[in-house]
């Protein structure tokens, strides 16, 4: 794989004094959509403000606003191809120099927060600007094991929700992201979720996160954790493999910034839940060897058995065996080891381990945040064994 | 005396060198005719020869061409940025082979030219066989046969593989206890399904193969069907009960507990 340097210069946004901004939300009920109209009014004035919501709207319900209707899309949990496709054209139309996109339930966003994210986008400094959520311990689950460390490890950007559902973009980023979206759509797979985060990062693109606060996530409509998940990863992987050559280089991580803590208490009876998880994994493990073998080091797979052997109790993965599995699935995805939808249906009961070590952690009083962090930076200390099995994978691998 | 003994042994002799003489011939007969089949052999083996030496250099001769063709492709495709291309075009296909699609090109190119080879090889063969020579021509087809049963039998192999992963893999995913009892049933049926196509695909065996295969085939599915249903029937109970109290718990992504909600999105 080439390592030449594909790395741009980053460069500022062109600050403007008067913007205007274009408001993308998605379907939602008329009395919350008064709710976050009135929240957006409060922010900036309204003459600056562009709000695109789809059919069903009565612009006679809000006569000190500019509403405009938004191409009609089907309800997802998540950003979608066609979402970032319609904000671009949109914000072409109505001359918008940024734009909001917010995700379904907004009405849940705290005013500040959506204040925040507004002020950010219509400042015109920045790119792309990111949320920060705060949740519940055991909530965004497949973030905190899978998208967040691989964002931070691999594109050193400190973007605790890579996939985040509320954006701010700028007109420039929302250009590019449309540009890639759109051949989504013309494949006719509008729902396919982007990575904003990984293209203002490979685009030199300014980013910053705001805290915006408790949030209320969808989730997806899809009852089907085994099909959710493989969509998922396998579009971040198979993005990842596309800017494998921007990624292979080393580059430092911005420091984190300081946030308010959230006081943890252990709750131990959590990890009574983890029964369920540590069966599918102990299932998968007599069961998938034969495919498991395919993808791992003999390492891993070692330490797997012993996990196997663990009780409950003390029941925990270690950071950096998760982090080389990844890393193992992702080389094997990149070398296409075995059937890419086998190869990802075979993650879900390691990733059920992790969860179930993940409350294990946490019932015994350890913040969920500190874990993630050790998380992120096993997969940041592990960053020389992908680069170095990405470019010679038939290297001797113990 | 003399005379009597020369009466009593000139018979005698008189009998013996024609013994000697029959023994000469014989050998002569079978070196005739050893000599004559060695001939045709040897004749039949010169007639042919040509046809062989002509199979051989096609094969090779195309062999070397696709070669070329496929490493040329190969350069060609890595020049342009193909696999970046079809990437971009096809997206998150479901659909992923093993193999980048520059490998997939340049290697049908060289199989391709392969199988165009052995084509006019065999043709070539077929010609100087069929000028030169009276062996039954029954071979020829038999031979075309035979490698389309080997193609059955690798596809089919590939296609048992496939599915018996997805389905392992689908099983653990869904916590069936016996999702390996499952994914070697589906393995062998597709096995054996392809073993009988090719078999039949030779003209070998006629109505035994079908007949085996049915009793073989309704076997295996009567064997998972009793094993699921009454030789398992405690341990199925027993997982599809656990997998019923999962519902909604391990297979969504949201699952509930006494302490607090598991998101996993």
């Amino acid at each position: 794989m080439s390592t030449a340097n594909t790395t741009p210069e980053i460069s500022p946004a062109p600050v403007q004094s008067e913007t205007c901004l274009l408001v993308l939300l998605t379907p939602m009920p008329q009395e919350q959509l008064d709710i976050v109209v009135g929240s957006l009014a409060a922010t900036m004035p309204t003459e600056n403000l562009v709000i695109a919501a789809p059919d069903g709207v009565s612009e006679a319900l809000h006569p000190n606003h500019r509403l405009v209707p938004s191409p009609p899309a089907k309800a997802s949990w998540t950003l979608t191809a066609a979402d970032f496709v319609h904000a671009y054209e949109l914000a072409q139309e109505h001359k918008a120099d940024g734009v909001l996109m917010l995700g379904p339930n907004s009405v849940s966003l705290g005013a500040d927060g959506l204040r925040d994210l507004a002020r950010t986008v219509q400042s015109g400094a920045i790119d792309l600007v990111i949320p920060h959520y705060e949740l519940p311990p055991h909530a965004g689950l497949v973030n905190s094991a899978l998208l967040y460390p691989l964002t931070r490890a691999l594109f050193a950007a400190r973007a605790r929700f890579p996939l985040a559902i509320d954006l701010g973009l700028s007109l420039r980023l929302a250009e590019r992201l449309a540009g890639g979206a759109s051949r989504f759509v013309s494949l006719n797979q509008a729902e396919a979720p982007l990575w904003p985060v990984n293209e203002a990062v490979v685009a030199g693109f300014t980013m910053k996160e705001i805290s915006v606060g408790p949030r209320s996530l969808p989730q997806p409509t899809a009852p089907d954790l085994h099909t959710i998940l493989p969509m998922v990863s396998g579009s971040f992987f198979a993005d990842i493999e596309a800017k494998a050559a921007f990624w292979q280089r080393a580059r430092k991580t911005p420091p984190a910034q300081s946030r308010i803590k959230t006081e943890h208490t252990a709750s131990p009876e959590a990890a009574a839940n983890i029964a369920p998880m540590l069966q599918a994994f102990q299932l998968a493990y007599t069961n998938l060897q034969s495919i498991w073998s395919l993808v791992l080091s003999p390492n891993s797979l070692l330490d797997l058995k012993r996990l196997y052997d663990s009780d409950a109790t003390s029941f925990h993965l270690p950071e950096s065996l998760w982090a080389r599995i990844i890393y193992d699935f992702l080389l094997a995805y990149r070398l296409r080891t075995i059937n890419r939808g086998h190869l990802l249906g075979a993650l879900v009961p390691l990733y059920l381990a992790w969860v179930a070590s993940h409350i294990n952690w946490t019932s015994a009083g350890v913040d969920p945040e500190q874990h993630i962090e050790a998380i992120a930076m096993a997969f940041e200390q592990e960053k020389p064994y992908i680069v170095s099995r990405w470019r010679w994978p038939d290297r001797f691998n113990p | 005396m003399q005379i009597i003994l020369a009466t009593i042994l000139q018979p005698t002799s008189q009998a013996m060198q024609p013994l000697y003489a029959d023994n000469a011939t014989i050998w002569r007969h079978m070196s005739e005719a050893l000599n004559q089949s060695f001939y045709r052999v040897l004749s039949l083996l010169i007639a042919i020869l040509p046809g062989i030496l002509a199979f051989f250099v096609a094969l090779v001769i195309f062999t070397l061409i696709g070669m070329a063709v496929a490493g040329i492709l190969r350069r060609f495709l890595k020049a342009i940025k193909f696999d970046d291309r079809i990437a971009r075009i096809r997206g998150n296909s479901d659909w992923t082979p093993i193999s980048s699609p520059t490998a997939l090109v340049a290697r049908s190119s060289f199989w391709a030219s392969v199988l165009l080879g052995l084509i006019i090889g065999v043709s070539a063969f077929d010609t100087s066989y069929a000028t030169a020579a009276s062996l039954p021509m029954s071979l020829l087809p038999y031979l075309a046969h035979a490698i389309g049963a080997i193609l059955l039998m690798i596809v089919g192999t590939i296609i048992a593989r496939f599915l018996a992963r997805s389905v392992l893999i689908g099983a653990v995913n869904a916590q069936l206890q016996y999702a390996r009892f499952l994914s070697l049933g589906v393995k062998w049926l597709v096995l054996v399904l392809t073993a009988a196509m090719a078999l039949d695909h030779l003209q070998i065996g006629g109505s035994v193969v079908d007949l085996a295969f049915g009793i073989i085939f309704g076997g295996i599915v009567l064997t998972l069907s009793l094993a699921v249903g009454l030789g398992s029937r405690e341990l199925v109970s027993r997982s599809l009960g656990s997998h019923v109290e999962r519902t909604g718990e391990q297979h969504s992504t949201e699952s509930s507990s006494t302490s607090e909600t598991i998101r996993h999105f």
